[in-house]
């Protein structure tokens, strides 16, 4: 039984005999626990040389591999916080990133650092290891200057400590960093573990990116009970059918578009994958279609639904054993979590009635990063809730849930507009405001059209700059692909002459989604 | 009118921000592109192409550079 409380502990934690077991599978590449142990106490000690100390912020922006692996635990045994930034960001968000949360050193390929070593780095930013070549630059090394047989000692922290910062969209525009602790990783594993009855014998596909927080929850799932990850960086079905088939992997987790991929293919070839033991998803819903061929093309495979929000890792699951009838549903509270649906009039609502989803438990985030009022305004004490737990605050979700006759939940829809496209959230005014920077038009409303493939796409209704002008809307496409990352670039641009007004003078929004949607 | 190269990788180049991408440049078995960017490449070659992309075609010796994925427009086309 491995007893960490910390995500380094995971590792120093684990009982010795797994310790010669593979962790990792990285394509030909195979780290056991020791090799992984070792090798992040290298990357843990070239931190400490460089002067990283308890609390300082690493940067890891690399493309899925045993070196991303071995980053973030090489950051966690300097006690330092880690900030995984999607290898898929451009240069301008990784920028952003490192600015926003004052990163001090990073852990990024060749080409990034070939890029960096171009342009002025951030100021705090101190030191650079690179996987691969690096530049002729004092403050950047690769993994080969790395001690390759350390001897420093873990730098103590405790479960309070943050351990990690997930970039997240946010409704003020720009990307926020979610705070999380090693009480939130760790238990997050845990619970995993529990209700997927996840064991040493596992071998779990790893494609989901490990800056995204159930990524992440897949590693250290894994390595709080010995299993191993299989790293699978390429998203083709056929390339992850032969992974599966090549490792005999049992568990797999991936978001809608790449269960409407994986089906689709599955059905098509007649491939089946016999190893597997169970599928998971999260980040949306995946199309009722889709979910009804699931069982055809995975026979014998539990097929789990699952819901959370990066605020607080995970809140609910569908246990498999009601996947046939309940298709779609979120289901209930996953082990060691509170879930109330809640309405201003009903109070804490019942069986019929709808509301907002709140979680509360050890799972919630310990905020934003240097946002303290978005982070009050997100995680709040619930009056509704006074009576049972008092002033605790809870994750406030912002999404509209319904509650069936079981005491099962159905996801109805978002409360405040965010849009959630291909697993990210995004809202509206972070759209909004590049389309108008583009100076091309006069009124821009972004939301968001439900999408079989990506969940929901995003939509602009756009006006023309001059009344009685028309809208360049080429020259508006190409701005927003050179502005906007891949998944925020709207699917469809809806033109219109005027937008309509309420009665206090502002866009009546509802009326130009529904006139966008009939158009 | 057929999907030109230049056209191609000028799509590409700026969806990744990899300036010097070329016809040669590995877009999956190196990771630059990921599930969502896939989702969106292949609603631009259709689009841009004007083919269908069979869900069983979406593989490594048909996509895994912009050679690869001209040779495979051009055996459709043909087809």
């Amino acid at each position: 039984m491995n007893l960490a409380n910390t995500a380094w502990e995971l590792l120093s934690e684990l009982p010795t005999q797994r310790l010669d077991e593979v962790a990792v599978i990285d394509g030909a590449r195979r780290c056991t626990y020791r090799e992984l142990a070792r090798r992040a106490a290298g990357v843990s000690e070239w931190l400490q040389g460089r002067g990283i100390r308890r609390g300082d912020r690493v940067a890891v922006h690399l493309r899925k591999s045993v070196e991303e692996v071995v980053a973030l635990f090489g950051i966690w045994h300097a006690g330092a916080v880690a900030v995984d930034v999607s290898g898929q960001w451009t240069l301008g968000q990784l920028d952003y990133v490192l600015r926003d949360c004052g990163v001090r050193a990073l852990v990024t390929d060749a080409k990034r650092a070939r890029e960096l070593a171009k342009t002025e780095l951030p100021p705090d930013v101190q030191a650079v290891l690179v996987a691969g070549d690096a530049p002729a630059d004092d403050r950047m090394d690769t993994f080969a200057d790395v001690p390759s047989a350390p001897r420093a000692a873990a730098t103590r922290v405790i479960d309070r400590d943050l351990a990690a910062i997930m970039y997240t969209s946010g409704s003020t525009g720009l990307p926020k960093g979610v705070m999380l602790s090693h009480q939130n990783l760790v238990l997050g594993a845990r619970s995993v573990a529990r209700y997927l009855a996840i064991g040493p014998e596992d071998r779990l596909l790893s494609l989901l990116p490990l800056c995204f927080d159930y990524g992440l929850n897949q590693l250290l799932t894994t390595c709080l009970v010995g299993a191993t990850i299989v790293l699978q960086a390429v998203p083709m079905p056929s390339e992850i059918a032969k992974t599966i088939a090549a490792h005999e992997v049992t568990g797999f987790a991936a978001v809608p578009p790449t269960w409407v991929q994986l089906v689709r293919w599955l059905a098509d070839t007649g491939t089946r994958l016999p190893s597997l033991r169970y599928v998971t998803n999260s980040g949306g819903k995946i199309p009722r279609p889709i979910l009804e061929q699931m069982p055809e093309v995975l026979p014998g495979v539990d097929i789990v639904l699952m819901y959370g929000l990066t605020e607080a890792f995970r809140s609910t699951w569908l246990p498999p054993e009601k996947f046939a009838k309940k298709m779609g549903a979120m289901g209930q509270a996953i082990p060691n979590a509170e879930v109330w649906v809640v309405d201003p009039d009903l109070g804490v609502c019942g069986p019929g009635q709808q509301g907002e989803l709140v979680h509360r438990g050890a799972l919630v985030s310990l905020g934003y990063w240097g946002k303290p009022e978005a982070t009050r305004e997100k995680i709040r004490p619930c009056p509704q809730l006074a009576h049972l737990i008092g002033d605790e605050p809870v994750v406030w979700s912002g999404d509209i849930v319904e509650i069936d006759e079981d005491g099962d939940l159905w996801f109805v829809g978002r409360h405040d507009g965010m849009i959630k496209s291909s697993g990210f959230r995004l809202s509206p005014t972070e759209v909004e405001e590049i389309v108008h920077r583009s100076g091309i038009v006069g009124e821009v409303v972004a939301f968001g059209v439900d999408d079989d493939a990506l969940g929901q796409a995003v939509h602009v209704s756009v006006t023309p700059l001059q009344s009685h002008g028309t809208v360049d809307i080429e020259a508006l496409e190409r701005y927003v692909r050179a502005q906007m990352p891949h998944y925020m670039v709207p699917r469809a641009i809806h033109e219109r002459a005027a937008m309509p007004r309420t009665a206090s003078g502002k866009i009546d929004r509802p009326r130009v989604i529904a006139d966008a949607c009939e158009g | 009118m057929p999907l030109t190269e230049s056209r191609l990788l000028q799509y590409l180049r700026q969806r990744t921000g990899i300036e010097d991408l070329d016809r040669n440049t590995a877009l999956f078995s190196d990771g630059t592109v990921d599930s969502v960017g896939m989702v969106d490449l292949i609603a631009f070659l259709e689009h841009e192409g004007g083919c269908e992309i069979r869900d069983g075609d979406v593989t490594m010796d048909n996509f895994d550079n912009v050679s690869r994925i001209l040779a495979f427009l051009t055996e459709r086309a043909a087809e």
